[in-house]
């Protein structure tokens, strides 16, 4: 008996949980983001995804590929030699790396309904985003301190582990988004 | 004799390189001298003037080494489009600098195409190091 009831309060612990996760708004990109986190990587995924936060790092945030679908990255890094204005090609072998990299952990939907057939080249133009987004007022945008939307860790503070919750929100110059 | 004098001019400034990235300057040097037998090796000043300088770069507007990497070798400097934050180009303020020729040619190709938009010479190449080293 008491073991059942046992079993019966972690289940209701579990469910409770589940709720309290699903109740934070705004959340389905963060649990494909956590889930690739999760997930224990090979010796070679490590590799790859170091590989990919050093070279693409270098530059800007290092995106969570699960933002973007597969065709999206193709095209990133098909045009690299002309990459939003700049020249960021990389040696053939670790190209062929982040692409594999960024194509395996790729959104597995399309993100880009509503974008009249265009492929989305910046996160920012997805309308998921631009919906998320849709409330900030663009003097808070491009401040210094934050530049453009593509600096999610600038507002983000725990973007960099791939967590994008409201409460973790932190806007240079304005504080909190509630 | 003359390359005798390349070499030992380089061991004067070489110290802030590693083995590796002094071997790639050797090859620019032997590349630059094919290219231009009056080249008498490679010159900080020149390099100077090529990091210093504004040039219509990749996107067609004026850009210079500087915009990112600021004056100040020993200093961060900030990508001009992202904000993201450079780690100092000085191997003195920076030892990871110039110790994988790897890193070197891919950094140096990049960004001579994003301010010069075309590939430096050899001899622009290593007078740009040579800059580097002496900061």
């Amino acid at each position: 008996m008491t073991k059942l009831l046992n079993l019966s309060v972690a289940a209701l612990i579990v469910v409770g949980g589940i709720c309290l996760y699903a109740d934070d708004d705004h959340e389905e990109h963060v649990r494909h983001a956590s889930s690739f986190v999760a997930k224990p990587m090979t010796k070679q995924e490590k590799t790859s995804v170091a590989l990919y936060q050093k070279e693409c790092g270098a530059c800007h945030f290092a995106y969570q590929p699960e933002f973007l679908p597969k065709r999206s990255w193709d095209k990133t890094m098909n045009s690299l030699n002309n990459h939003f204005g700049t020249d960021a090609t990389l040696d053939p072998a670790e190209h062929k790396t982040i692409q594999n990299y960024l194509a395996a952990h790729a959104s597995k939907y399309d993100r880009m309904t509503g974008m009249g057939g265009e492929i989305a080249m910046r996160i920012s133009q997805t309308p998921n985003f631009v919906h998320e987004h849709r409330e900030i007022p663009k003097k808070l945008v491009i401040q210094e301190a934050v530049k453009s939307f593509a600096n999610c860790a600038s507002c983000h503070t725990k973007a960099a582990s791939g967590s994008y919750r409201e409460r973790e929100i932190r806007i240079p110059n304005y504080g909190s988004w509630e | 004799m003359k390359y005798l004098a390349i070499v030992s001019m380089f061991s004067i400034s070489l110290m802030a390189a590693s083995p590796d990235v002094v071997q790639y300057m050797n090859e620019l040097s032997k590349t630059a001298k094919a290219e231009n037998p009056s080249f008498s090796g490679f010159d900080a000043a020149r390099g100077k003037e090529i990091f210093t300088s504004t040039h219509t770069g990749k996107q067609g507007k004026p850009m210079a080494c500087t915009s990112c990497h600021t004056v100040n070798l020993s200093s961060p400097g900030k990508n001009s489009l992202t904000g993201k934050v450079i780690d100092p180009l000085s191997p003195r303020a920076n030892p990871q600098r110039l110790t994988s020729t790897k890193e070197v040619k891919k950094w140096l190709k990049r960004n001579f195409m994003d301010v010069y938009a075309r590939e430096g010479t050899a001899q622009e190449k290593g007078d740009t190091l040579a800059y580097i080293m002496k900061n």
